[in-house]
């Protein structure tokens, strides 16, 4: 449905996206995962027509961008990082003003916005200036705002920014539902969890460049990262060490009297306590080292996402 | 922690380099614009710059020729011959200052001592002049035909009273006027050399007060410019709320933002005119039924200059502080120079020159023509054409450069 190819921009002298790459298919969820100043909103507002980048092409749903921004424009709607309303306008003035600009007529606009302040949990407080709205309620408008002219795409970049987890949750299940309903969504965060549980796949971008991407296993397999079980004993000696070893068959490393061992989880966890037992190990401490995107971001690009 | 704020607030302000330019461009402006206006700079130039008069000669005699060529000789009067139907009609269009009639008879009158028949017909507009140049139209004609009217005058008077006095006394008390000794001649002069002056528009009911007309456009227009420029503070707002952003993710042009805001300009410009002289209708009694028509044709052109002015400030400032500068400094100035803070008669001539490039004074001279002046539609249609001008050139321009900085904007 989008495909972006050698895509880059810069300002003055800092290279803001450096030729990148990737497609999403139609009905996915699609992150665009990467620290503040990664480059994430400059590609956002390039595939959203409003900057023009300096190589490169990206085709919305078969149109090259460059040469059809109306048609584009029609089929995306943009979730912007900002609260973009007019704080002295109601919900629902706003959300008018927004659809007629994509010359939605009336009737059906009013049936829209209907539907979607439904959606978004917000039809009592609709005649409401958007003054009085929490944050929460307000990143819910600014989602509505976007979908107005019924979009097949839609862009959301760090929608939840300054919400509490409550919003956050209620952001997340609006989205969910948008996606069940079969639209795309591109969606940038530099939140590990918001994509880990949204995001059918995952453009790792760092420094304007496309570290990594694919599904989330798939990103697993790329990184050195993998699943272990961290042991911490009473004591363990190097005869137990070898003994268990030799039960498990699994790549064990220790430290003192700690031992990691690298498996699958799930599949083996209750082989290695079993181990545990028959060599007469007295277990301390044992923690999952389940593999998530901060641990693959930090094997793909040496930093944490937050550095 | 003091010093810490200081520092850190002195580093914002200086940050913004055309902000910096425009705070200390502008005191420094317009200090000089009015120590040039009113401070006497370059006054040497408005001294020697002469007062443009139309005069019509209908007497056609040796002396009234004379007046018309001596008077042509001060360096603080330009005479321009001109037939008296066409001379009133410059004036009361308020191309002239006025007009200096000399009747037939004039000859005559001086040869019989009798009250000489001359007029100066003016525009009531520019009083001030006016108060200049009668002082020197009298002091010249004195000079020039003053005394010869005197002598014949006195002439005529020793005639019927003393016949019997010798001509030799005659000669004497003559020569004694020659020679300086003139309070006799004075009082006989002045029956003589009065200068009846006529404002060239007659009062009436109809007319509005000068100083009011003056009052209500010149504040009118510059308070216009003072809204207009604050709409333009609009889509600075619109920019850090985010809401230009998502208006430009929309099908919108760059364009169609531009002419929405100033579609709302000139909408409000249109309603703050109309607010203000219906006020000073209600209040003051400006007569704004003389020629509504005209009125209402005035007040959408004045709108659509100022709001087009408006939209050039958008196209141009990318932060507050820079609209803040450039728009304080552009109003004050065109409001200074356009008549808008003291009228245009009261600074000096090359003042009321550049006068033309500013909106306030076509704006201020259209009122003028329609309350004031009572001009018909046709012959103020022309600054109505101007003011047009004007906004359709700020709008090229502004559409031009909001194209090009639009994406600057956005992300400046």
């Amino acid at each position: 449905m989008i495909h972006v190819n050698n895509l880059s921009k810069s300002f003055d002298s800092i290279q803001a996206v450096k030729r990148i790459n990737f497609s999403i298919q139609k009905g996915e969820v699609f992150g665009l995962l990467g620290p503040n100043g990664a480059g994430k909103s400059t590609t956002i507002n390039m595939m959203s027509t409003i900057l023009k980048s300096d190589e490169g092409t990206i085709s919305v749903n078969g149109f090259d961008l460059s040469n059809n921004q109306n048609q584009c424009k029609k089929l995306i709607g943009v979730v912007p990082q900002e609260i973009a309303l007019y704080d002295e306008f109601s919900a629902h003035d706003n959300l008018m003003f927004w659809g007629s600009l994509y010359k939605v007529p009336i009737k059906k606009l009013r049936q829209r916005i209907a539907h979607l302040l439904d959606l978004i949990g917000l039809t009592e407080r609709k005649d409401d200036l958007i003054k009085t709205f929490s944050g929460g309620m307000k990143r819910r408008i600014n989602i509505a705002a976007a979908l107005l002219h019924n979009p097949k795409i839609l862009f959301m970049d760090e929608p939840t920014v300054g919400v509490d987890p409550q919003s956050r949750n209620r952001i997340f299940e609006i989205i969910e539902t948008l996606n069940k309903q079969g639209i795309t969504i591109v969606y940038t965060t530099h939140y590990m969890e918001e994509v880990e549980r949204l995001c059918d796949r995952i453009a790792i971008i760092d420094a304007g460049e496309i570290v990594a991407q694919g599904t989330q296993t798939e990103l697993q397999k790329r990184s050195d990262v993998k699943e272990a079980v961290e042991i911490s004993f009473n004591t363990i000696n190097k005869v137990q060490k070898e003994k268990l070893q030799e039960l498990l068959n699994m790549k064990i490393s220790s430290n003192s009297n700690t031992i990691i061992v690298e498996c699958d989880i799930n599949k083996a966890l209750s082989k290695i306590i079993t181990a545990c037992n028959t060599c007469a190990l007295e277990i301390e401490d044992l923690q999952l080292k389940k593999v998530n995107l901060e641990a693959i971001f930090l094997s793909l690009t040496g930093k944490q996402l937050r550095d | 922690m003091i010093l810490t704020i200081l520092k850190k607030d002195l580093k914002l302000f200086f940050s913004d380099r055309k902000a910096v330019l425009l705070s200390f461009l502008i005191p420094i402006l317009l200090i000089s614009l009015f120590a040039f206006a009113f401070g006497g700079i370059g006054g040497g130039a408005s001294k020697t710059k002469p007062i443009q008069l139309l005069i019509s000669d209908k007497d056609q005699s040796t002396d009234s020729k004379s007046v018309v060529s001596k008077l042509d000789e001060l360096a603080e009067v330009k005479l321009i011959p001109k037939d008296i139907t066409d001379a009133v009609q410059l004036v009361k269009k308020g191309k002239y200052v006025g007009v200096l009639i000399l009747e037939k008879g004039f000859q005559d009158s001086i040869n019989a001592g009798t009250k000489l028949p001359m007029e100066l017909k003016y525009d009531a507009a520019r009083e001030i002049e006016m108060g200049m140049l009668q002082s020197v139209l009298m002091q010249n004609l004195m000079s020039t035909v003053g005394k010869k009217s005197i002598k014949a005058k006195m002439n005529t008077y020793f005639d019927t009273n003393y016949s019997g006095m010798p001509s030799t006394m005659k000669e004497k008390i003559f020569n004694d006027m020659d020679s300086g000794n003139n309070s006799m001649s004075s009082s006989l002069g002045n029956n003589t050399m009065d200068l009846k002056m006529t404002s060239i528009i007659k009062e009436d009911t109809k007319k509005g007060n000068l100083g009011l007309i003056q009052a209500v456009a010149g504040t009118a227009i510059m308070m216009l410019l003072f809204s207009i420029a604050g709409i333009g503070g609009g889509l600075l707002d619109e920019k850090e709320a985010g809401t230009l952003k998502r208006l430009m993710y929309s099908p919108l042009k760059a364009t169609d933002i531009l002419f929405g805001k100033m579609g709302a300009a000139l909408v409000l410009a249109i309603l703050q005119l109309t607010v203000m002289f219906v006020f000073s209708w209600i209040v003051f009694g400006l007569p704004i039924f003389n020629d509504i028509t005209a009125l209402v044709l005035m007040i959408l052109a004045t709108a659509f200059a100022v709001s087009s002015f408006g939209m050039l400030l958008v196209a141009i400032a990318k932060t507050r502080q820079q609209l803040q500068g450039l728009s304080t400094i552009i109003i004050l100035v065109m409001s200074a120079i356009g008549g808008s803070m003291v009228p245009l008669f009261v600074m000096p001539v090359i003042m009321q020159k550049i006068a033309v490039v500013s909106v306030n004074y076509w704006g201020i001279q259209g009122f003028y023509d329609i309350f004031w002046r009572n001009l018909t539609l046709i012959e103020i249609l022309p600054k109505m054409g101007i003011l047009a001008g004007i906004g359709l050139i700020m709008t090229i321009i502004s559409v031009r450069l909001f194209k090009k900085n639009i994406l600057k904007l956005i992300y400046a």
